[in-house]
């Protein structure tokens, strides 16, 4: 029987290219005061790997490009995303950041906090324990 | 010329946007213990993508079945958005079969 490689090269494709966008624009946005360049970079490269799905007849590498190429376009929009998460409180500020620090001081919600580095722990915080964990330092 | 690359990237925008919306449902009702069962999934959607020779569904399988995965990595953190009160927060959740011994395991966040 002959294996059909194309879903693990697909499935590959899609897990490492979400994974190294998921960390890379978290990390990049926030170490990037201008992050209209790596969100253009992205867009760009995004685009050329899409051509290139096009042009090779290679239908595995055809897919691969397609697939990265939709996660590099979906990453320049993320850029943006995270940004409005740093506003919202939801992601950590970071005060080093020029343009973080221009949030903190314009959006009363952002923070130093990183909210997720915690465990669950199965019942909802009380806006008293969310206060309480905004004034100490995590 | 080929069609195939895109659309297979078309495809797989919407498998990984269809990972939001369970991620959050999944979590909210299942809650994140169930993740070892997604993780498992999502492994035997991959392996199982090899064995069709039809290369669309090969590729989608295998796309879909990354997401899965991805998707079991995500549950912890979103079960921390429901408790911080960021998502509807449910407290009864169907839980798993070996819920106490997956308790126990670190469940994976990347």
């Amino acid at each position: 029987m002959q294996l059909n490689l194309i879903g693990l090269a697909c499935a590959a494709a899609t897990f490492f290219g979400v994974w190294l966008g998921h960390v890379s624009v978290r990390k990049i946005e926030r170490d990037v005061e201008r992050i209209w360049i790596p969100s253009a970079l992205a867009l760009v490269l995004g685009a050329g790997l899409e051509i290139a799905a096009f042009r090779t007849s290679n239908l595995a590498l055809s897919a691969v490009c397609g697939i990265l190429g939709v996660t590099l376009l979906w990453d320049a929009l993320e850029f943006y995303r995270q940004q409005n998460r740093v506003r919202e409180g939801h992601a950590p500020a970071n005060p080093h950041n020029p343009r973080h620090a221009r949030i903190m001081a314009t959006h009363s919600k952002a923070t130093t906090i990183d909210w997720l580095d915690r465990d669950p722990r199965g019942i909802p915080y009380s806006n008293e324990e969310l206060r309480q964990s905004k004034e100490l330092p995590a | 010329m080929s069609w195939f690359g895109f659309s297979i990237g078309i495809a797989t925008l919407f498998t990984i946007g269809l990972g939001f919306v369970w991620v959050i449902r999944g979590e909210r009702y299942f809650g994140y213990l169930w993740w070892p069962y997604v993780l498992g999934a999502g492994i035997l959607c991959v392996i199982g993508s090899v064995f069709f020779s039809n290369n669309w569904v090969s590729a989608l399988l295998g796309a879909f079945g990354a997401s899965l995965v991805w998707g079991s990595t995500e549950l912890k953190e979103q079960a921390i958005r429901g408790e911080l009160g960021w998502y509807p927060f449910r407290a009864r959740k169907i839980r798993p079969p070996f819920a106490d011994r997956i308790k126990r395991w670190r469940a994976p966040s990347l």
